[in-house]
């Protein structure tokens, strides 16, 4: 499903330049459940969003399905997100003003369904979640994990291909850890969702069935390899 | 994302932040309310004046006098006769649809017979009873003598108590004015003969009488003022022009006094334009007004776009479009200063219906009644601007918003 190969990536401070992917070449397929994980800085959040298509700034081809996404634009890419990816962040990056019901619309709205098509959607997400009944409540009044929860429903309110986490644990405890983990696992097992997630945490690692490692900018090591190689 | 979604979206934002929205409506409805003021009440200056003095164009036809001021004041020439409306309708017969000699109803200067004097004495036509004198002794005239060709008068006191002595012994006398001799049924305070804005005034008189029986029921024969009636299209102020240059050659009192055209509709095209001149004026400090109203609503909306990073982050990251993110801001600001506009044209509105009747007291003439006009144009005007005030300075900061770089947000 997604095929990146030889991807460098560079960052530009004033007139310096920063190489912060080395050659990065990695497929994953549909249903997988993969991790990567690597030392602060290495570059792990850099990769994570060239694969959910918020960055079109990298070299090197990646092809998702059968879009050459390092041809595209920007504009694009919303709509490629929009039908494609759902995001799943550290902080949540909830709208903490509006109801969990109108987090959780935000994409179906921006894939331009009617409120009304929406609302059926909504509660049965949040009821996936565990959240049931939540609708009317502000996220500022939740705890972390309620508060993930709600980000996860929104991640995957319009049945997305695959899900980017980006250490979808790292604000919460570790009781809280494993049942966002459960979560993940029984859309992973249940429903077929494709997960890619960074993280920080062993214990969330372990329970990942791929686990791709990176030093620096460049994948050192990938389970799944190691795996193919043994079979080899 | 659907348009309506598009607007629920951007009124909650609003709301989420309201002390800020309504100071920004404050601005632009300011703004607004002033230029629908000064709009309404000029056009309404300039509606009364066209109504009071214009050729009256109505019902398909249109009205202009041409008027003959003698010499002497006090002489009894008069300047129309109806020799020269015979004159006039065979010489313009082709481009005036009616001539006529305007009955004249005030101070008329005639002669009278009181009691057992005759002398000239100035007499004043009444259609309707008037409560405009103050009565000395016997009774004003009621609704019924005036129409129902009784022939009564009202003396004045001056006249009476030179005649009879007192006011009272007036009462029952008679007075006889062209063949007509009228009952003296009261005796009022006598007035000035013209009142404080320099007009005549009719009360000024020496003696009321019925306008119903004076005239005969017939039209005038002579008097100082001609009426002409044309088509409605034809160019009244040409003709009139010329009928009054045709009277100063061959008119009957030409060596007493002038016959003159006052052609107010040229005057009141030059009035009119004066006026725009005017309400242009004060429409562009207005503009400024606005301008700086519409600086209010940039700023406003850059400071909102920096605080809402978070959100434009959030909405781009699940499939907004730059395209909707600009919009959505854009959205914000209009609907910000249509609700501004709106108020404002409300506002304007009513302002000008407040001044318009203080503005007529300032003037002072009893006769001018100014009313405010506002027009189908002056609400597409305060809408317009307020939309396009919205658009313009709302661009930029939605711009900025739209092309907030993704990654800096999410980091
Ligand atoms: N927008 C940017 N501009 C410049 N340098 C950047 C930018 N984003 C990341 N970097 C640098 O690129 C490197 C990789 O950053 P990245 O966020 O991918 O690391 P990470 O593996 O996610 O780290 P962490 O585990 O701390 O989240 C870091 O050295 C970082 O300082
Ligand atoms: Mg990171």
């Amino acid at each position: 499903m997604i095929t990146l190969k030889n991807i460098n990536k560079y960052y530009h401070q004033g007139n310096q330049r920063f190489h912060v992917l080395h050659d990065i070449s990695i497929e994953i397929d549909r249903g997988e459940l993969v991790a990567i994980i690597g030392e602060s800085g290495s570059g792990k959040s850099t990769l994570i969003n060239i694969i959910g298509f918020l960055d079109d700034d990298f070299e090197g081809t990646y092809f998702y399905q059968d879009h050459p996404i390092h041809d595209y634009t920007r504009k694009q890419f919303s709509g490629l997100r929009n039908q494609n990816v759902g995001f799943v962040f550290q902080n949540f990056k909830l709208l903490r003003e509006s109801t969990v019901a109108d987090n959780v619309a935000l994409p179906l709205l921006y894939a331009g369904k009617s409120r009304k098509e929406i609302g059926a959607r909504v509660s049965e997400v949040l009821n996936q979640v565990g959240l049931a009944g939540y609708e009317q409540q502000l996220p500022k009044n939740m705890s972390g994990g309620q508060q993930q929860r709600v980000s996860i429903a929104r991640a995957i309110s319009t049945h997305p291909k695959f899900l980017i986490a980006d250490e979808p644990t790292g604000a919460l405890d570790s009781e809280t850890s494993q049942e966002i983990m459960n979560l993940f696992k029984s859309l992973n097992q249940n429903e077929g969702t494709t997960i890619i997630m960074v993280t920080h945490d062993p214990h969330v690692a372990e329970q990942c069935e791929r686990v791709i490692k990176i030093i620096d900018g460049r994948v050192i090591s990938d389970s799944k390899e190691g795996e193919k190689r043994a079979g080899n | 994302m659907q348009v309506i979604e598009l607007f629920k979206t951007a009124i909650q934002s609003l709301k989420a932040n309201k002390k800020r929205s309504f100071l920004t409506i404050i601005g632009i409805m300011i703004g607004i309310a002033a230029v629908i003021a000064i709009l309404g009440i000029g056009d309404g200056i300039t509606q009364t004046m066209y109504d009071k003095f214009g050729n009256n164009a109505k019902q398909g036809q249109q009205t202009t006098e041409i008027a003959f001021y003698p010499d002497n004041l006090t002489s009894s020439t008069y300047g129309f006769t109806q020799t020269e409306v015979d004159n006039i309708k065979t010489q313009f017969g082709g481009e005036i649809k009616r001539v006529q000699i305007e009955r004249e109803t005030d101070n008329l200067s005639t002669q009278a017979q009181i009691g057992d004097t005759t002398k000239r004495t100035n007499v004043s036509l009444l259609k309707k009873p008037t409560n405009k004198i103050s009565l000395i002794s016997g009774k004003n005239f009621t609704k019924n003598n005036l129409t129902a060709g009784q022939a009564s008068a009202l003396m004045s006191d001056k006249v009476a108590k030179k005649q009879y002595g007192t006011a009272q012994n007036a009462l029952g006398t008679t007075v006889t004015v062209n063949d007509v001799t009228y009952n003296i049924i009261g005796v009022y305070k006598a007035q000035g003969q013209y009142t404080g804005d320099g007009n005549q005034n009719p009360y000024g008189a020496d003696i009321l009488v019925p306008d119903s029986l004076y005239y005969h029921g017939e039209s005038a024969t002579q008097g100082n003022t001609l009426k002409l009636t044309l088509s409605q299209g034809v160019n009244a102020s040409h003709i009139s022009r010329k009928v009054a240059k045709y009277l100063k050659k061959n008119g009957p009192a030409r060596n007493q006094g002038s016959y003159e055209y006052i052609d107010m509709e040229k005057a009141l095209k030059q009035f009119s334009s004066e006026m725009s001149i005017i309400t242009t004026f004060i429409s562009f400090i207005a503009a400024i007004s606005l301008f700086i109203a519409g600086i209010g609503v940039m700023n406003m909306m850059y400071i909102s776009v920096s605080e809402r990073t978070q959100e434009i982050g959030i909405r781009l990251a699940v499939g907004a479009t730059p395209f909707n993110i600009m919009m959505q801001f854009l959205v914000e600001a209009v609907i910000l200063t249509v609700t501004g506009g709106l108020l404002g044209f409300i506002g304007g509105a009513g302002l000008a219906h407040l001044l318009a009747p203080l503005l007529s007291n300032a003037i002072g003439g009893a006769g001018i009644h100014i009313h405010a006009h506002i027009s189908m144009n002056a609400f597409l005007l305060a809408f317009g601007t307020s939309a396009a005030v919205g658009l313009i300075f709302g661009i930029l900061p939605a711009r900025q918003a739209a092309n907030k770089n993704l990654i800096d947000i999410l980091r």
